[in-house]
């Protein structure tokens, strides 16, 4: 018998499921980053004055040394694009009706995961990304209150 | 086996919502441990890390993601679970890395915040029931405590109102706590009587409440830790084990997975009479009658015998055998893992004579502190001393 046939005498299976519904904060650091995001449209870094690194989103503390991280810059929209690639399918394995450009976009010693719009055959890694904002009006605090990232013309 | 110390402690308040996240309540916990001992991350060589089920904080192998939080940044760095069981089984892996040899330093940390879990972090356990036996009654944790219960005080006849001055007690020994979420200076046995019933004959005030917060020690070999501090507290006895995951097949009445991971921890200790050799214990008191369940696990009372402890005033602060002066979980409050800590870093500051408000009189030697999680089925034990 090959795994695919199916056994009429094997036991019935059902279907279960855990049933997880969570609530988060955003925490010490990410209030104030996504606040900056929402009202001003800053990405903010946060500099470790011990050890000199840049951690973009800016965060509490610095992992390295457990220092708190109390100078936070605006570190501007544009970064560089670090590495990318042009997704087909979706987490489920399902083809997506049109691929998607992901990329991390570099800014200090840090940077950030996003979706690009883009040509594909014109991305070079190392060029200039800059964030797309959605209007003011519709930012909720929220990751993707940076639409994409698209080429510096 | 190298002895063992612990040097320094951190603790966050425990609250019932914290706008922290994990990563956040870990590296504060953690900052603390490092400030109280003056070191810094340079000095840590290995961290380990606690934290119960994923399902709380709601992040997938929240141990990982919480790391640079927990001091694991560029550390050989490994999280423990043994669910209730993990802040004190934490330690004890943190333990066997200095007593091996392999480290002189090492960050203990255990976080837990539960407020995440929606509506109720209880609906996170519904998972641990089978799914082909149990899960269709849509059990709660609630269910099996209060059949234990009931068998408890059935077959000894303990009365409800007696079971109810430990949490009495306890909510009363917090007040002094500063992290503390439930202080209460004036609550009485009434108060716990007419509490809300959950399933009898657990009430409210007779279980601990949900909460967030982290804790974080230190751990060192002697020739570190005698260099660093005057007052290192010992570790001088550890055990856990498991007892059956059917709780079908457990003993109801009696812990047996206390009774041997006390009898290890003691062995190893030179224990021969704890009921004399431990001055002050903090057993694991998610709800009252299981501090009494542990007590007589940890041999510290006859069987059935452990509320006569609170009755004549040996479990008082200022009685012969404090219990839980820190005022334990159902006082301080339950975020899981870290709750067990807590209970670790509660004999450190009261061995050391640092407990403030909490101190117990006497100048103590020597402390047990237990918890109980897993399925229901693991006990961890430490002993501590000066």
């Amino acid at each position: 018998m090959t795994l695919l046939e199916r056994d009429p005498q094997a036991p019935a299976a059902w279907r279960g499921n855990l049933p997880v519904t969570s609530r988060y904060t955003y925490g010490i650091a990410g209030e104030k980053f996504f606040r900056a995001l929402k009202d001003e449209g800053k990405i903010m870094g946060a500099e470790c004055p011990t050890c000199g690194i840049t951690y973009v989103p800016a965060r509490a503390f610095c992992e390295r040394g457990l220092s708190e991280l109390t100078e936070w810059t605006d570190v501007g929209l544009v970064g560089e694009l670090h590495t990318f690639t042009l997704v087909f399918v979706d987490y489920d394995g399902r083809p997506l009706y049109e691929p998607e450009l992901v990329g991390f976009v570099s800014f200090g010693d840090g940077g950030i995961v996003h979706k690009l719009e883009a040509d594909p055959d014109t991305l070079e890694i190392g060029m200039k990304m800059e964030a797309v904002l959605k209007p003011k009006t519709k930012r909720t605090g929220s990751i993707l209150d940076i639409q994409h990232f698209k080429p510096v013309k | 086996m190298r002895k063992v110390a612990v040097i320094g402690a951190g603790m966050t308040k425990f609250v019932r919502r914290a706008l922290e996240t994990p990563k956040e309540l870990s590296w504060h916990a953690a900052k603390m441990a490092l400030d109280s001992c003056e070191l810094t991350m340079d000095d840590i060589e290995a961290t380990c890390f606690g934290t119960a089920p994923d399902a709380f904080d709601g992040v997938h192998m929240n141990g990982e993601y919480a790391s640079d939080g927990a001091a694991g940044w560029g550390k050989p760095y490994m999280r423990s679970y043994v669910g209730g069981g993990t802040g004190v089984f934490n330690p004890i892996q943190g333990w066997y890395h200095v007593a091996s040899g392999m480290f002189d330093v090492v960050m203990i940390v255990a976080e837990e915040k539960m407020s995440s879990f929606y509506p109720h972090a209880q609906a996170a356990f519904v998972t641990i029931f089978d799914h082909t036996t149990e899960r269709a009654l849509k059990p709660n944790l609630l269910w099996i405590f209060a059949l234990e219960m009931n068998r408890y005080m059935t077959t000894y006849g303990i009365k409800k109102e007696d079971i109810a001055r430990v949490s009495v007690q306890h909510k009363r020994n917090a007040a002094g706590h500063p992290c503390a979420l439930l202080g209460e200076p004036n609550i009485t046995v009434e108060d716990v009587l007419n509490s809300e019933t959950l399933a009898w004959p657990v009430q409210r005030f007779d279980v601990s409440p949900v909460s967030d917060g982290a804790v974080a020690i230190i751990l060192a070999a002697e020739h570190v830790a005698k260099r660093l501090t005057s007052k290192p507290v010992w570790i001088e006895g550890v055990g856990w084990y498991l007892d059956s995951a059917y709780w079908t097949n457990r003993d109801l009445v009696y812990p047996r997975y206390v009774e041997y991971a006390a009898k290890m921890a003691y062995d190893m200790a030179g224990i021969k009479e704890p009921r004399k050799e431990i001055h002050i214990a903090e057993p694991y008191d998610p709800f009252d009658y299981k501090a009494l369940h542990h007590l007589e696990g940890l041999q510290l009372a006859d069987r059935g015998k452990a509320v006569e402890l609170y009755i004549n005033g040996t479990a008082a602060r200022d009685g012969n055998m404090p219990v839980c002066p820190s005022g334990g979980l159902l006082g301080v409050g339950n975020p899981i893992a870290a709750a067990g800590l807590m209970k670790i870093a509660e004999l450190f500051w009261q061995l050391r004579g640092e407990a403030g408000e909490r101190q117990v009189p006497g100048q103590p030697k020597r402390g047990v502190a237990q918890a109980w999680g897993d399925l229901m089925q693991v006990g961890t034990v430490v002993v501590m001393g000066r």
